[in-house]
């Protein structure tokens, strides 16, 4: 890459600097265009493929088509560049271009770039908390003491850790999470700043005070997403997972279905089953125990992982599938939307104990991220964060407009002379004529005739 | 693709600015002289976009956006006004406007 760019930077340098020697005007316009080829090109190698794309059809396309028809349409090829009097100007010049270079190249000699007290931007990460543990209210913490650490379902550890928990010094709560929400479990993302973080999490019920609670360091990159899920293992033990989520943009034409399992003692398959008259008839039989023919999207995923697969737009009709076949939950006429991010989150729903068990498929969604630099990212920070200022220069865009057109009328003051002299003219015509009948005269060449002919205006 | 820092642009920029800056000084020709501050527009806009990626914000491109559109705005009526010169006094070696004795 460096290559690349050396190149490039060069050629954009070599161009700058032919243009401003050559004596031909148009010969300048074209190397003018080259040096914003390459700036285009940099804008691609610098993540801003719109911004590369406006350059090349605003800048090298509108505004430099500009400058050489008004050089053509001048004649101004080669006007003379030096007046010979104000030669020296080329010296002072010259003197003032040293000193700019002076002042812009302290900063970068001194190493003022690479200044460490210079604060970054604020970078955020997002988290969200995920519970599927049947029954329970969960909350997410953050643990600001480092290096504090407690065993995994330890009862007495965790009633320690709460009472230090619930002193607002000591932690912030992030999410307080239930279970039983319309949303089915989970809020959308937290934003934090990217860093260290030690998290905690509960978990309770109405019946008793707190449930077990787990803690661990973890590290949440700038632009990350990362979800925490709680879920139950087959021993009835609460576990957590820390799973990295992917919230770019999916693919163009797809969505992105993020499948979770936080089904105890399953392996969850996806299966996509075609006709959805199939299912009706097939689960009509005992326990839906054979569903072919099907196509495995996700093949049996572990308690508490999981996997993204990016679905065309279309409707399909999928189904949950555990290791032994039996269909967990349909998902009858799903319509894949462009664009989408979509986490399915598999819970068993809570109920008296001994009951027929039910599934949920828990529904949660991301926004998109658009790439930076691509025309969504700026079109959503132009068109939301800078409203006004686009207004404004559209206004500013306008009175050029009505500027540039006043500018071009051809002397508009000898054009309304002309016309009042025109007006003039038609009332005295049949007038001279009456005369000239009148007397008889010779229309045309008679001596009350004033000339009439086209050439032979008054002078502006 | 990220392997060039941003330093290597902002010389960059430096070096175009002070070219366009260099134009606009020695060269008497009008339009070359509005080239040249097209030129300094576009390594401003080079250090814009430079600095965008290193912060990861968006809000750098949007400025290079509004500067390009004060750029063509301001190319427009330049040109305008160029052409009316042309027009009066058959030049546009700025030297010879010097009526005003600025």
């Amino acid at each position: 890459m460096e290559w690349l760019f050396l190149v490039v930077s060069v050629v954009a340098v070599v161009a700058a600097g032919m243009m401003l020697t050559r004596q031909n005007a148009v010969h300048s316009a074209l190397f003018l265009i080259v040096n914003f080829g390459c700036v285009a090109f940099l804008y691609l190698m610098l993540d801003a493929p719109f911004l590369a794309m406006v350059q090349v059809t605003v800048y090298t396309g509108a505004i430099m088509v500009l400058f050489l028809f008004v050089i053509m349409l001048l004649g101004a090829e080669t006007t003379t560049d030096t007046s010979g009097r104000m030669r020296w100007l080329g010296l002072a010049g010259s003197l003032v271009a040293i000193a700019l270079l002076m002042i812009f190249a302290f900063p970068i000699a001194s190493d003022m770039l690479h200044d460490e007290a210079v604060e970054r931007g604020e970078a955020r990460a997002s988290l969200r908390l995920i519970n599927a543990v049947p029954g329970g209210d969960a909350q997410l913490f953050r643990v600001q003491e480092m290096g504090f650490e407690m065993p995994l379902a330890d009862e007495v550890a965790a009633s320690v850790a709460l009472a230090g928990l619930d002193d607002s010094s000591a932690g912030a709560s992030i999410e307080s999470v239930r279970y039983n929400d319309e949303r089915a479990g989970s809020r959308d993302y937290s934003e934090l700043p990217a860093g260290d973080y030690t998290l905690a999490a509960t978990v309770s019920d109405g019946s008793y005070e707190s449930g077990e609670v787990f803690s661990a360091t973890v590290s949440l990159a700038a632009e990350s997403a990362h979800t925490v899920l709680l879920y139950q293992n087959a021993d009835g033990l609460l576990e957590y997972a820390l799973l990295e989520d992917n919230i770019n943009a999916p693919s163009v034409g797809t969505m992105r279905l993020t499948l979770v399992n936080g089904l105890a003692g399953a392996q969850v398959s996806l299966v996509d089953v075609g006709q959805y008259t199939t299912i009706r008839s097939l689960c009509e039989d005992a326990a839906c125990s054979s569903l072919l023919p099907h196509r495995v999207m996700i093949d049996q995923l572990p308690l508490g992982d999981q996997i993204s697969i990016e679905l065309d737009e279309g409707d399909y009709n999928l189904a949950f599938v555990d290791q032994d076949d039996n269909v967990l939950r349909i998902l009858a006429g799903y319509q894949a939307e462009r664009g989408v991010i979509e986490t399915r989150v598999l819970a068993r729903e809570p109920g008296p104990p001994g009951s027929q068990p039910a599934y949920r498929a828990a529904v949660y969604h991301a926004f998109a991220l658009p790439a930076f630099g691509s025309p969504e990212a700026v079109g959503q920070v132009l068109f939301i964060d800078y409203v006004l200022p686009v207004m404004l220069v559209g206004v500013l865009l306008l009175v050029a407009l009505i500027g540039v057109i006043v500018l071009a009328r051809p002397d508009a003051l000898a054009q309304a002379e002309r016309r009042r002299i025109n007006r003039r003219r038609r009332v005295n015509r049949p007038l001279v004529s009456v005369i000239a009948q009148q007397t008889g005269a010779d229309v045309l060449s008679g001596e009350y005739m004033p000339k009439l002919t086209p050439g032979d205006e008054p002078a502006d | 693709m990220n392997a060039i820092g941003t330093e290597p642009y902002i010389i960059l920029s430096m070096v175009l600015f002070l070219m366009g800056a260099l134009g606009v000084l020695i060269r008497r020709n009008a339009i070359l002289l509005f080239m040249s501050v097209e030129l300094m527009l576009n390594s401003a806009n080079l250090a814009l976009v430079a600095f965008a990626r290193e912060w990861g914000h968006t809000d750098g491109h949007v400025f290079v956006f509004f500067v390009m559109t004060v750029a063509a705005a301001e190319v427009a009526i330049g040109l305008a006004l160029i052409v009316n010169i042309f027009r009066e006094r058959q030049s546009i070696n700025i030297d010879d406007l010097q009526q005003m004795h600025g």
